[in-house]
């Protein structure tokens, strides 16, 4: 046995470490040393973490799609690309979650209002269900590669959302705002330390991500491996009974 | 050595347990009734039509009595409260509205703000139950220089005034 | 801070969901990995 080294190494160590370093900058930019916005006061400090969450999740069911595009496609399947697949979708899955609720949240304080059925934030939430779905599809069970044929091609299919989410505010009129960074005229209004502090937000969020992904799809690994093993006593003990 | 599948008449065989995952099943079926749910509930919001201030009585649906979207700025110098309830003047492309609304709006409803409310003309006034207010993708620092700044922009924003 | 509640309840949100999510990330693969062998953890 290989003993209790779990599914680190140094280097992902190191970018834990970094990881944990930039969400602490992040935290006192965004909390502390930004300024309060004109219109919004305070409740713009909610950005810093609402935006990072959407993006990290836009990466995540895009490696998502990736992993699946390449495990369809590649000659020899290799189920490691469908594994980075499932970590990466079930990441994906968390930080839309808090995108929702911090997005709600800040909703309350400049809309209004926790929810409206507006385009943006029912594309978003229709995402959220789409992802759930898909990791609910990967446990239905068979073999690995029934499992990773059935969720590459509904991930294949699910990411097609993306563009609709992030488009919903200029295809239809809505409530939610245009996108502050990656917006169509390539334009980012925002101020200073405002515009470091989401930017510090995009980048610490993504190399959570990773340091999350690495970790995660080495789980999958050996939870495939105890799986695989768990057939191996089967057949071991099959042959065991028929040579007796 | 027989590798092949056993069968239940095989003398002394177990039945093959199939280990059926129930909850992943049910997920997958809360997903596509959550699915419907999220889509319908879309469907419903937007029966209401969604109208600038310059398409009322203009763009069809933004006419008569029925419910709808209405969407516009809110005019400098014109937010005025009295007996629990607010009123306002919207503005759009040049074109202003009336509206009286029954409370005291959340967010952060001010003069120069994008807004959309929601209800019904009448008389000539868009009686609205609902306001939400719109921020739009600018951040702009608050500090002294920023609100002076700005207030000249507000007081900028004005349709009545010119 | 005008709305401290929201403003710190939105990042409490994220760094508990996301930290339970990482501790347990975590904590699974270490339980795992006692019982694999070398072959089975290939980045050893």
């Amino acid at each position: 046995m290989a003993g209790q080294s779990g599914t680190g190494t140094s280097a992902t160590r190191r970018l834990g470490i970094l990881v944990i370093f930039l969400l602490a900058t992040l935290a006192l930019c965004g909390l502390w040393f930004s300024a309060e916005d004109v219109v919004q006061g305070s409740t713009v400090r909610i950005m810093y973490v609402h935006v990072p969450s959407i993006w990290t999740a836009y990466i995540a069911f895009g490696l998502t799609a990736l992993c699946s595009g390449v495990y369809l496609s590649g000659k020899n399947r290799s189920l490691a690309w469908d594994r980075v697949a499932g970590a990466s979708g079930e990441i994906g899955v968390l930080f839309v979650a808090v995108s929702l609720v911090t997005g709600s949240m800040w909703g309350r304080l400049t809309w209004g209002t926790y929810w409206v059925w507006d385009a943006r934030l029912t594309s978003t939430a229709f995402l959220f269900i789409t992802y759930v779905g898909y990791l609910a599809v990967r446990q239905l069970g068979g073999t690995h590669r029934q499992r990773a044929r059935r969720s590459s091609v509904l991930a294949l299919l699910a990411i097609l959302e993306i563009p609709l989410v992030h488009f919903s505010v200029t295809l239809w009129r809505s409530l939610h705002q245009e996108a502050t960074v990656a917006n169509p005229n390539a334009k980012v209004e925002l101020d200073g330390l405002m515009l470091f502090s989401l930017f510090l937000g995009l980048v610490a969020f993504t190399m959570l991500f990773a340091w999350l992904v690495l970790h995660r799809q080495r789980g999958m690994m050996l939870e495939d491996a105890f799986s695989d093993r768990g057939l191996d006593v089967a057949i071991t003990a099959r042959r065991n009974e028929a040579g007796a | 050595m027989d590798l092949t599948p056993r069968t239940a008449t095989e003398p002394g065989a177990q039945p093959p347990v199939r280990k059926r995952r129930w909850l992943p099943i049910v997920i997958v079926v809360g997903a596509l009734l959550g699915g419907g749910v999220i889509v319908t509930q879309f469907l419903t919001s937007a029966i209401d039509y969604y109208c600038n201030v310059d398409e009322i009585g203009v763009r069809s649906g933004c006419d008569g009595e029925r419910r709808m979207r209405v969407q516009g700025v809110v005019e400098q110098d014109s937010v005025k409260q009295a007996d629990g309830g607010t009123t306002f003047i919207l503005d759009f492309n040049k074109k202003t509205l009336q509206v009286a609304y029954s409370g005291d709006p959340g967010g952060v409803f001010q003069e120069c703000i994008p807004i959309i409310a929601h209800g019904r003309m009448v008389d000539g006034v868009f009686e609205s139950d609902r306001i939400e207010v719109k921020h739009s993708n600018q951040y702009v620092e608050k500090n002294a220089t920023r609100i002076d700044e700005s207030n000249k922009e507000a007081a900028a924003c004005s349709v009545l005034q010119g | 801070m005008e709305h401290a509640s929201f403003i710190f309840g939105s990042w409490g949100i994220t760094a508990v969901s996301i930290g339970v999510y990482a501790i347990w990330v975590i904590r699974r693969g270490r339980e795992l990995a006692k019982h694999a062998t070398r072959e089975e953890m290939p980045w050893t």
